[in-house]
C-alpha cells in the first residue's frame, strides 16, 4: 500500500512556481488590453452636479468616456445585495458609476478607457466634475447620533437591526449574584492583499461570448452577477480565476463597480479592456472591516459561571451593504466561544457611514465577537479574583455535550450546533506551551528589575466550511494523469496541494500526476466561492467524493478487461490490480482508454479502443445505458451544518516602562481543525492568520478624518507588521474529527487571527494593572492610558498590580 | 515632464540653473513616491545617478566629506568609526532596499523634520556643501534647516556633499518609530560628546516644523558632564536634561503619534542616550578624546 497523502506535511507544489516568478496574475494578462481608469469622488459625501469631460477628448489615445448616463437596464439599476436578510431595513448599494449621490472617497464616478494606463490617467485628470458637497458621517458615533444622515430618504443611518435572543438574559443578569458592564471598542483593519482587485474582459462578438478574467474569491458568483447585468445567458459568460496575490475575504465581494464595468466597455467597444487596481484605489475604494462598539453586561455566580449575558453592538458597515450583515451576523453568533453562556441576548446594528464599504476580512466579525467575550471572561477573573484560566474552564462546553446547541442561527441560515470540540483538552495543552501556571514568578521577577510583562489568553471557536456545497470533478486521461477541478477559487491557501493529496489517496495515484484547477467555470460551472475556512472541507469533501465515483467505475471496467471481480481490485500508483497478485493489473490510463470506446484512433493507447480490436459483446451498446464514457466522476458535497473548530492564543508581552512600546515575548497556539490534511498547511495558515492579529491588535488602523479623507492610504502609514513585528508562533494541534464530512475536516483558514486582539489586550492588560477595552493600542496611546491611569482616571484592575508595582486588594 | 540627465557635475549645475524649477532626483526615494502619490508634478526632473563622484566619499582633513549620494548602505557599512550617529541612523532608515537607493543628499534635499540623517547632523555640526554655476557654499547643517520643508539651499544649488567632522568623543542615534522596520519615525535624537571643545551637541527629529537643536540641554549638559573621568551623571541631571530636550521640542499631533506622547518619548531616549554616552566616554575615553 502507498504511503498515505493525508495527513502529511508535504510541501506546497504551487509554491516553486510562485516564488520563482512564474505566477499568471491578472495584470501579466492582456497585454493588448485597452486601459481603463476611474475618476473617483474626491468627497466623502456630496451630490454630481455636473460632468465636464471635454477636457479629456483630445488626450491623444483616448478610446471612450463612460458615465451613469450611458448605461442602461440593469447596468443602470443599482448593484445588487447579495445577501439578503429579514432584519435588513434599508439596504442600499452602489452603482456602477455614481448615480446622483457619492458616499465615500474612492466611490467611482466615471470611467475612462484609453490605450494605455498612462493616457488613461491623463484623461482622468482632465475631468472636471462639479460636486454639492453633503455632510459627511464618519464614525460610529456620528452614524448613531444620526444628526446627519448617509443616504437620501432615510431618517437615521440603520441600515440592519437584529435581535437573537436565547432565555431572558436581562432576567438573569438581574437575578444574578455578580453583574458587571464593559464598553469596547475595535477600530477599522483591512485585507490589503498583495495584489488588488482587477479585471480583464474578452468580448467575442462573433459567437457572442465573453471571457472574464477577475481577481476574485468567486468565480461563479462573478459569473452569475455578471450575466445578469449585462443582459447575457449564463451560457454567454465563462470566468476564469488566474492566480490571485491574497484575497483576506476582499475580493468575495461581487460583482464590483469595475468587475461589471470592464466587461461592459468590452463588448461596447469589441474590443478587450483591462483595470488593474493601484494601491490607494485599493484603500479607499475596496473594502474594509472590523469597526465595532459593543456594550457588554454579564451577570455571573460566584464561581464565574455565566447566567446572563446581554450584549449591543454597533457596527459600522460603510456606504453601503452589498455583502448583507454577515459581518455582524457573525459577531453576535461567535461570540459564544467555547462557553455556555446562560441565557444571552444579542442585539446589533448596522449603520451606514461615509467610508468604505464594510466586507469579510479575514476572521469576519469573530475577531471583534470573541474581543468581546474574552474581555469579559478576563472581567470576570478580576472581579473574582479568580484565575482567568479556571473563570474560561468553569464556562466550556464539556466534550460529551456534543453536539452543542447555541439555540441560535448562524451566518449559513442554519442552526449554531457545535459537531464536536474538546476545549478543556485544548486549555491543558496551551496552559502547559505557554506555561501559564509558571508565569505569576516569572512576571514578579520581571518586575522586581523595573520590567513589565504581562500574559493574555483568549479562545474561540469557528464556524468553518457552511454550504450550500461545493462541487468536484476528477478525470483520468488516457495518459494516466489525473485533472481534478474544483470551482472555488485559491489565492495562496495550497489547494492544488491539499486536494491532490485528497484525490491521491482515494484513486491510489502518486500525487506527481494530479493537477488541480480551481476558478474556473469551464471546468466546474457549479460552485460558491472561497470564504469562511472552507475551501478544505466543501471542495476537499467534494474531490473525495468525486474520486470515490471515478474509482468505483476504474473498478469496473478494469474488473471486466481483468476478468476480475471489482471486490478484489485495488489500485496503487496509478494501476489497477488484484489484490494480492500484482502482477494481474492494468494502467489506470489503459482504464481510461477502455472507458471510452472510440471508432477512431489518434495514437497507440486509442487503438485499443476502437471498434475492430478486442472482444466485442454483441449483446450490450458500447456505452451501457445507465453509463457515460470517459473515466470521471462529479460529485457535490452540501453540509448538513457549518463544523466548528477552535483554538486557543497565549501571549506573552513586554511593554516599556518609559517609551510604552509593546514587544511580543511569546505566542502560542492550539489549535484544533480536525483532522489534518496536510499539518505544514495548517501551520502556514495559522502564522499567517497570527500576522494579521497582530496587525490588527498593535498595528493597522483606518484613520479617517472628520471629513471622511482616509489619512493613511498608503503602506507608509498605514502599518502592516513586517517579519520584525511578528513574533516566532509555537503551535501545537488536537484533532477532533467532525462528523459532519466524509473526511473528519474543520476549516483552518482563518484561524490565526481570530484571538488577536483579544489575547493581546489581556496580555498589555495583564502586563499594565489595568483594563484594555480598545483595540488597536499604539504605543502613544498605552503612554496616555498610563497617565489617565496615574491621575486617578482609570480604576486599577482588582487584584492586579498598581504601577509601583504593589498589589492592589 | 522633462527628463534631464547630465553626465557631469557641471553639466548638473548648468541645467539647475537654466532650470530652477526642476527637480533632482538621486535615489528617487522621496522623488518618487511623491510623484506617485500625485502630490507634484514636476516640470523636469534632474537625473543625478549618471554624474560621477557623488556617491562617493573620502577622508577630509580630520573628518570625511560624504558625496550627496552615497546611499544609506555605504555609510552604515564603511562609516561606523567615522561618523557613528550617522550610521546609527542609516542603519535605522526603511529597509535594505530603501537604504540601498537613498541618501543623505536626499534627505537634505526634502528636509522632513522625520528625516533621520538631520539629527546626527546637527548633533554633530556637520557641514551641508552646497554647488551652483556661481561656486560653492558651506552652510553648517544648524543653520541649514529654514522651515518646513525649507532650507537655506537657493532653487540654482544643488547639494554636493556633506563635511563630517572626526567624532571627538562618543556619540549616539535613537529613534522611536511605529514599528520596528520601515517606520517614519515618530520622534528620534542624536547626541554627540566633544571632549575637545567640551561641547555637547543634539538634534531633534520628527518633532517640530524642522529638525531642532536643544541648546538648553546642551549648555546644561556641556557643564554639568565631568570632561575629566566621565563620571556617571547624578539621576536629576540625566532628568533635568531630558526635560530640557522635549522642551526644546515643538511637536504635533498626527497618525503616528500624539504631541504630548512625543514630547515624553523624546525626553526618554534623551536620558538613555545621555546616560550611555557617558558610560562609553569612561569606557572607551581614550580611544575618542
Ligand atoms: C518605503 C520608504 C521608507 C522610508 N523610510 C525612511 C526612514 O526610515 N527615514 C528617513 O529619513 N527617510 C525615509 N524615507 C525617505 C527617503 O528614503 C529619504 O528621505 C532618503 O534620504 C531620500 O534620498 P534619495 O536619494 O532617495 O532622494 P530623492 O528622492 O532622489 O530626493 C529627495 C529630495 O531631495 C532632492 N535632492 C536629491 N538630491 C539632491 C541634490 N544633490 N541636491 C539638491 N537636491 C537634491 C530631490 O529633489 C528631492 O526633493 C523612506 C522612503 C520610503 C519610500
Amino acid at each position: 500500500m502507498a504511503t498515505r497523502m493525508f495527513g502529511m506535511p508535504v510541501q506546497r507544489t504551487e509554491d516553486e512556481r510562485l516564488i520563482t516568478g512564474k505566477g499568471g496574475y491578472l495584470d501579466d494578462l492582456g497585454a493588448g488590453a485597452y486601459a481603463a481608469a476611474f475618476v473617483r469622488s474626491p468627497h466623502a459625501h456630496a451630490r454630481v452636479r455636473d460632468i465636464d469631460v471635454t477636457g479629456a477628448l483630445d488626450v491623444e489615445g483616448l478610446v471612450a468616456v463612460y458615465t451613469h448616463e450611458d448605461l442602461s437596464g440593469p447596468m443602470a439599476e443599482p448593484l445588487p445585495l447579495l445577501i439578503p436578510h429579514p432584519a435588513i431595513l434599508d439596504g442600499r448599494t452602489p452603482y456602477a458609476l455614481a448615480k446622483e449621490y457619492v458616499h465615500y472617497v474612492g466611490e467611482p464616478v466615471v470611467m475612462v478607457v484609453a490605450r494605455d494606463r498612462y493616457v488613461a490617467e491623463d484623461a482622468v485628470g482632465r475631468i472636471a466634475v462639479d460636486y454639492e458637497t453633503l455632510d459627511p458621517v464618519v464614525g460610529i458615533e456620528a452614524a448613531a447620533r444620526a444628526e446627519r444622515v448617509v443616504h437620501a430618504g432615510m431618517s437615521d443611518n440603520v441600515a440592519a437591526h437584529l435581535v437573537q435572543e436565547v432565555g431572558d438574559a436581562r432576567a438573569a443578569i438581574a437575578a444574578a449574584p455578580n453583574r458587571i458592564e464593559l464598553d469596547l471598542d475595535i477600530e477599522r483593519s483591512a485585507c490589503t492583499p498583495m495584489e488588488g482587485r482587477g479585471v480583464y474582459a474578452r468580448w467575442d462578438g462573433r459567437d457572442a461570448m465573453l471571457r472574464l478574467y477577475s481577481s476574485t474569491q468567486t468565480a461563479s458568483g462573478v459569473r452569475a452577477a455578471v450575466a445578469a447585468k449585462l443582459g447575457l445567458q449564463l451560457g454567454q459568460v465563462e470566468v476564469v480565476v488566474p492566480d490571485v496575490g491574497g484575497g483576506f475575504g476582499v475580493k468575495i465581494v461581487h460583482p464590483w463597480p469595475e468587475e461589471l464595468m470592464v466587461p461592459w466597455a468590452a463588448r461596447a467597444l469589441g474590443h478587450e479592456v483591462k483595470w488593474a487596481e493601484d494601491r490607494r484605489e485599493h484603500f479607499t475604494a475596496a473594502a474594509h472591516e472590523r469597526a465595532q462598539r459593543q456594550h457588554v453586561t454579564v451577570g455571573f455566580d460566584d464561581e464565574g459561571r455565566l447566567l446572563g449575558l446581554d450584549v449591543d453592538i454597533l457596527h459600522d458597515n460603510g456606504a453601503y451593504l452589498p455583502y448583507g450583515i454577515i459581518v455582524p451576523i457573525v459577531t453576535s453568533t461567535q461570540l459564544l466561544g467555547p462557553y455556555k453562556p446562560g441565557a444571552y441576548r444579542v442585539e446589533f446594528r448596522s449603520l451606514y457611514t461615509t467610508t468604505a464599504i464594510v466586507t469579510p476580512y479575514r476572521g469576519a466579525g469573530r475577531p471583534q465577537g470573541v474581543f468581546a467575550m474574552e474581555r469579559t471572561m478576563d472581567a470576570i477573573a478580576a472581579h473574582l479574583g479568580m484565575d482567568r484560566a479556571d473563570v474560561r474552564a468553569a464556562n466550556f462546553i464539556q466534550p460529551e455535550e456534543m453536539p452543542y446547541d447555541q439555540g441560535l442561527l448562524f451566518q449559513d441560515g442554519r442552526p449554531l450546533i457545535y459537531d464536536s470540540g474538546d476545549y478543556p483538552a485544548s486549555l491543558e495543552k496551551i496552559k502547559k506551551l505557554v506555561g501559564w501556571d509558571d508565569f505569576t514568578a516569572y512576571r514578579d521577577a520581571a518586575r522586581a528589575e523595573g520590567r513589565k510583562v504581562g500574559i493574555g489568553l483568549a479562545c474561540y471557536v469557528e464556524g468553518t466550511g457552511p454550504g450550500p456545497y461545493e462541487g468536484g470533478h476528477v478525470q483520468v486521461e488516457t495518459s494516466g494523469k489525473v485533472r481534478v477541478a474544483t470551482g472555488l477559487t485559491t489565492q495562496g491557501q495550497g489547494h492544488q496541494t491539499a486536494l491532490a493529496q485528497i484525490v491521491a489517496d482515494e484513486l491510489g495515484v502518486p500525487m506527481s500526476d494530479i493537477s488541480v484547477t480551481t476558478g474556473d467555470t469551464r471546468r466546474m460551472p457549479y460552485s460558491v466561492g472561497t470564504f469562511a475556512s472552507r475551501g478544505a472541507v466543501m471542495s476537499g469533501s467534494a474531490v473525495a467524493l468525486a474520486a470515490r465515483r471515478l474509482k468505483e467505475k476504474a473498478l469496473r471496467i478494469a474488473a471486466d478487461a481483468l476478468e476480475a471481480d471489482a471486490e478484489d481490485l485495488e489500485i496503487v500508483d496509478g494501476r489497477v490490480q488484484v489484490r494480492g497478485t500484482p502482477s494481474a493489473g492494468i494502467e489506470l490510463g489503459t482504464v481510461a482508454v477502455l472507458s471510452n470506446p472510440l471508432r477512431y484512433a489518434f495514437d497507440e493507447a486509442s487503438k485499443a479502443a476502437t471498434q475492430f480490436t478486442g472482444a466485442a459483446d454483441y449483446t450490450r451498446p458500447p456505452v451501457a445505458a445507465d453509463d457515460e464514457p470517459g473515466l470521471e466522476g462529479t460529485d457535490f458535497y452540501s453540509p448538513l451544518r457549518s463544523t466548528f473548530a477552535s483554538g486557543m492564543h497565549a501571549v506573552v508581552v513586554e511593554t516599556d516602562p518609559e517609551t510604552a512600546e509593546i514587544r511580543i515575548l511569546r505566542y502560542c497556539v492550539v489549535h484544533d481543525c480536525g483532522k489534518l490534511v496536510n499539518p505544514l498547511i495548517v501551520e502556514g495558515q495559522v502564522h499567517g492568520g497570527v500576522a494579521q492579529g497582530v496587525a490588527g491588535a498593535l498595528y493597522e488602523r483606518m484613520e479617517y478624518d472628520s471629513g471622511g479623507q482616509l489619512l493613511n492610504a498608503s503602506f507608509m502609514d498605514f502599518l502592516m507588521p513586517y517579519a520584525s513585528e511578528v513574533p516566532k508562533v509555537e503551535i501545537d494541534h488536537l484533532e477532533t474529527p467532525s462528523p459532519l464530512n466524509p473526511l473528519g475536516i474543520k476549516g483552518a483558514g482563518e484561524a490565526g487571527v481570530i484571538p488577536g486582539a483579544a489575547v493581546i489586550a489581556a496580555a498589555v492588560e495583564d502586563a499594565e494593572g489595568f483594563a484594555i477595552t480598545r483595540m488597536p493600542v499604539s504605543p502613544s496611546e498605552l503612554f496616555h492610558l498610563r497617565r489617565r491611569f496615574d491621575k486617578g482616571g482609570i480604576a486599577p484592575l482588582p487584584g492586579a498590580y498598581s504601577r509601583t508595582g504593589e498589589a492592589n486588594a | 515632464m522633462e527628463f534631464l540627465s547630465p553626465a557631469t557635475w557641471e553639466e548638473a549645475l548648468a541645467a539647475k540653473s537654466e532650470r530652477p524649477d526642476a527637480v533632482p532626483i538621486m535615489g528617487g526615494t522621496d522623488v518618487m513616491v511623491e510623484i506617485n502619490f500625485d502630490r507634484r508634478r514636476p516640470p523636469a526632473l534632474i537625473d543625478l545617478t549618471r554624474v560621477p563622484g557623488l556617491r562617493e566619499w573620502r577622508a577630509d582633513g580630520d573628518g570625511v566629506r560624504l558625496g550627496a549620494g552615497v546611499p544609506y548602505t555605504g555609510i552604515v557599512d564603511a562609516l561606523g568609526g567615522a561618523a557613528p550617529a550617522l550610521a546609527a541612523a542609516a542603519r535605522s532608515v526603511a529597509s535594505p532596499q530603501i537604504r540601498n537607493r537613498g541618501s543623505v543628499g536626499g534627505n537634505l534635499g526634502g528636509a522632513s523634520p522625520a528625516g533621520d540623517a538631520h539629527p546626527p547632523l546637527l548633533a554633530t555640526d556637520a557641514v551641508v556643501e552646497l554647488a551652483s554655476v556661481g561656486g560653492v557654499r558651506r552652510v553648517p547643517a544648524r543653520e541649514f534647516y529654514l522651515g518646513p520643508r525649507r532650507t537655506a539651499r537657493r532653487d540654482d544649488e544643488l547639494i554636493a556633499a556633506v563635511l563630517l567632522p572626526a567624532p571627538a568623543g562618543p556619540q549616539r542615534f535613537a529613534k522611536v518609530g511605529t514599528r520596528n522596520a520601515m517606520v517614519i519615525a515618530v520622534v528620534s535624537f542624536a547626541l554627540a560628546l566633544d571632549a575637545r571643545s567640551r561641547t555637547v551637541g543634539t538634534g531633534i527629529g520628527s518633532a517640530g516644523p524642522t529638525p531642532l537643536r536643544a541648546p538648553g540641554a546642551e549648555e546644561f549638559a556641556a557643564a554639568e558632564f565631568d570632561w575629566e573621568g566621565g563620571a556617571p551623571l547624578p539621576e536629576s541631571a540625566v532628568h533635568r536634561f531630558g526635560e530640557l530636550v522635549a522642551a526644546a521640542a515643538r511637536p504635533i499631533d498626527d497618525v503616528r503619534g500624539s504631541a504630548g506622547y512625543r514630547r515624553h518619548a523624546l525626553a526618554v531616549l534623551a536620558r538613555r542616550a545621555l546616560a550611555r554616552a557617558a558610560a562609553d566616554y569612561r569606557e572607551g575615553g581614550a580611544r575618542c578624546a
